[in-house]
């Protein structure tokens, strides 16, 4: 009944490879860009600036590694390390002078070079050995930065980021840094849904399955792996570079370190491998879960009126968010893009549930 | 979702919107703090410090009659979670922030020096904010590294009879930036005094220090100087006791507090040395009125055996003097408190040494360090035995690495 499919007929080409052919997808779609893109008008900018405009980078990020893992089926252990070769990147180019527009892109090309790189040695080896060779590389990233004082900014390893500009104009306002990292999210987005119906996608599905059988029909798995790496790493890379502009303003190893790789898988497992509106949910609940929760706890303990310690306080979100990813991934092993869609499947035939059976 | 998140946040916001009412309006200071993951070793210690003086202070009337409300949240040593937390808490009219956290401090430096707020950093973050003329906003008030690696030199030339030429000494450091920050300065002093100086450097996270040690067998150093966290001590004096190594020959920065001694146990420990700024044990008269109080009335603001760790003492200092450049900012400017205040208020510090419990501080609008004095220690087996008086050693050439490194980022802001 919400989700009514009468009238959606498979005449042609278009219609059936649309992206979303029910219309109340559309709608719903619709509905969130607006309410997306007019939050400036009515949030305040400590949810704009704290929570909204990190989770839609990290959502870049979170798409950008899913494509490596859930659709090229490889594992990247190392993701940080290339947001961080574009972040350094990006940051030393508007430094010496070059506009951001530009430094953005280039940091996804050295990323992605630096990434290719990788992949070449990686892709001799697969599955747990791909994943500690891409450790590897964060570990090299780490090591790199903190020793080669031309890249980290001397003893003090902070580079500070120049204002974020673009078209020569300087954006320096909550809703501004919002809108590009807004737009950031939805280009790769939009990219990752059109992924899905061309040639590449396909081609990436069929390695991700079986590279052997993908070789059998013609598919080149050694050339797809790479452009997965380089496509990824581009997506990271520029992402890195977005998260210094708008939000972090300077660059430092920590925010690349291993703990962040492990959190950005994560957010991928946790939001579903191989799901757009997966990564949505996975960067919200990786990201924002631990802050929310702390909050939630301490006005807990204060409404029931417990005096609980500093530390337990503390270490209580820590295990309940710990928790809450173990409830979730056993409800369903896929991830939060799969209860989605299990509720969309649920709604689709609503009222009529026995359509199904 | 985005509406769900929203409510999710306002419900936060909420949250942490209900404080205690008060008479006088509060004067807040935050604690943005790593209870959860690195800095777990010294955060319990300091937020508990920092509440219990504030409480003892509310007893007597407050700031000059405005109640203390010391807000502490958890970040987890993430830097987006400290900047959600400076980000929030800035709007609920909190003016002094403290991250104790390296990383965090960093990510929120940006920010506090845009918006004009008030960043404590005693003994993290980068070295080079104590110079007050570009670091406006940024008050870390203590020793940095730089100076304390400093000090230690200079005991050393003390106990080399004035003169360390010829005198061997041993670096021996965690290699990452908390381990690689003296570096620059002892490489100048090294120079400047000509001692030998060598470097080794051991592995994060510092559970394998065995060929650091194996080659400091080899050098035969007269004196070794460690940049080393908690139990990585613990580690190393493990090590000395394999490669021979007389423990008294050992220097520790400050991180270094009464559990590690019983870890390595109080009688192997003896003659062991360590760098600090705050004098230990819990004899102070602030310590002794914050017992019978609180404690012995059941109201203290966390476990009672943390008094006697010397993370409670650092933390009773950085607040003492908190709480003392609040208080000198409304005597001197009155209420209500605006960020450029309680910065006056800070910059009018003079010898102030909370009666004893640290190295007198001296704050100016040039130094936000307060002189960056340490004295060092001695473990003689059951308490620590001050070797020194409180110094600054070679403070000349701490400055010139200070300005030399705060000139490169003055450099870098016009770009903004």
């Amino acid at each position: 009944m919400l989700y009514r499919k009468a009238g959606i007929f498979h005449t042609d080409y278009a219609a059936d490879r649309a992206l979303f052919p029910i219309p109340a997808d559309r709608w719903t779609i619709g509905l969130l860009l607006l309410i997306a893109a007019t939050a400036p008008l009515y949030m305040n900018s400590l949810y704009l600036s704290s929570y909204l405009l990190p989770w839609l980078v990290w959502t870049a990020a979170t798409l950008g590694l899913n494509l490596i893992l859930g659709w090229a089926g490889q594992f990247h252990l190392g993701y940080a390390a290339v947001m961080g070769i574009g972040a350094y990147a990006a940051v030393h180019a508007v430094r010496t002078g070059i506009p951001w527009e530009i430094a953005i892109v280039l940091a996804g090309f050295t990323a992605a070079v630096i990434g290719i790189g990788f992949a070449f040695a990686a892709l001799r080896v697969k599955g747990l050995y791909l994943a500690l060779s891409t450790l590897a590389l964060q570990f090299v990233m780490d090591w790199t930065i903190s020793h080669v004082q031309a890249i980290s900014g001397g003893t003090q390893a902070t580079l500070q980021a120049p204002d974020i500009r673009l078209l020569g104009i300087p954006i320096t306002s909550d809703a501004g840094l919002y809108y590009i990292a807004l737009v950031w999210c939805l280009l790769v987005t939009s990219f990752m849904l059109n992924l899905k119906r061309t040639a590449l996608g396909r081609a990436l599905v069929a390695v991700r399955e079986k590279d052997y059988a993908a070789a059998v029909i013609g598919v080149n798995s050694f050339y797809f792996k790479m452009v997965a790496f380089a496509t990824s790493s581009f997506i990271g890379g520029v992402t890195g570079a977005i998260l210094i502009g708008t939000f972090y303003h300077a660059v430092t190893p920590e925010q690349f370190s291993v703990d962040v790789s492990i959190q950005a898988l994560a957010m991928v497992i946790v939001g579903g491998l191989g799901s757009i509106i997966g990564s949505y949910f996975g960067a919200a609940f990786i990201l924002l879960m631990p802050g929310v929760m702390n909050s939630f706890i301490s006005w807990l303990a204060n409404l029931l009126g417990l005096s609980l310690s500093l530390e337990t306080l503390a270490h209580l979100p820590q295990a309940l968010y710990g928790a809450l990813i173990i409830v979730f991934l056993l409800v369903e092993p896929l991830g939060l893009g799969k209860i989605y869609n299990n509720i969309r499947d649920y709604l689709l035939v609503w009222p009529f549930g026995y359509v199904k059976k | 979702m985005r509406r769900l998140l929203c409510s999710l946040a306002a419900m936060a916001f909420a949250v942490a919107g209900t404080f205690p009412a008060a008479a006088a309006d509060p004067v807040k200071f935050a604690l943005c703090y790593d209870l959860s993951k690195a800095y777990t070793f010294v955060t319990p210690q300091i937020a508990q410090a920092a509440k219990d003086y504030a409480a003892l202070l509310n007893m007597k009337g407050g700031i000059e009659g405005h109640p203390i409300d010391v807000i502490v949240q958890d970040h987890g040593n993430e830097p987006q979670r400290g900047i959600e937390c400076y980000e929030k808490l800035k709007r609920e009219g909190v003016m002094v922030f403290d991250m104790l956290s390296t990383p965090v401090s960093r990510a929120v430096l940006p920010r506090i020096m845009k918006d004009g707020n008030i960043l404590l950093q005693s003994l993290v973050g980068r070295g080079d904010a104590i110079d007050g003329d570009v670091f406006k906003w940024v008050f870390p008030i203590g020793p940095t590294y730089w100076g304390q690696a400093a000090n230690d030199i200079e005991y050393i030339k003390q106990k080399s009879g004035g003169k360390l030429k010829g005198v061997k000494v041993a670096f021996l450091y965690i290699d990452y930036p908390f381990g690689q920050e003296p570096i620059g300065i002892l490489k100048t002093l090294a120079q400047k005094e000509g001692f030998d100086l060598q470097l080794f450097p051991y592995p994060l996270p510092g559970n394998e220090q065995a060929s650091a040690w194996t080659q400091i067998r080899r050098y035969n150093p007269d004196w070794i100087v460690s940049w080393s966290l908690s139990k990585m001590h613990i580690i190393a004096s493990r090590e000395m006791k394999r490669n021979g190594i007389p423990i008294d020959k050992y220097i520790a920065v400050n991180w270094l507090n009464e559990v590690d001694i019983n870890n390595i146990g109080p009688a192997e420990a003896k003659g062991l040395k360590r760098g600090t700024n705050v004098a230990g044990g819990s004899n102070h008269p602030i310590i002794q009125e914050i017992i019978k109080e609180l404690y012995d009335k059941g109201k203290g603001n966390g476990d009672r055996k943390n008094l006697e760790d010397v993370y409670y003492n650092t933390g009773l200092a950085i607040y003492s003097i908190a709480f003392e450049g609040a208080r000198l900012a409304i005597k001197k400017d009155g209420w209500p408190l605006t960020p450029q205040k309680i910065k006056d208020g800070f910059e009018s510090l003079k010898d102030y040494d909370a009666n004893g419990l640290m190295a007198p501080v001296t704050v100016t609008a040039h130094d936000h360090g307060g002189g960056g004095k340490t004295r060092i220690e001695m473990w003689d087996g059951a308490k620590w035995v001050p070797q020194t008086d409180w110094i600054a050693g070679f403070s000349d050439e701490v400055w010139k690495v200070v300005k030399d490194e705060s000139a490169k980022y003055a450099k870098e802001e016009p770009q903004k």
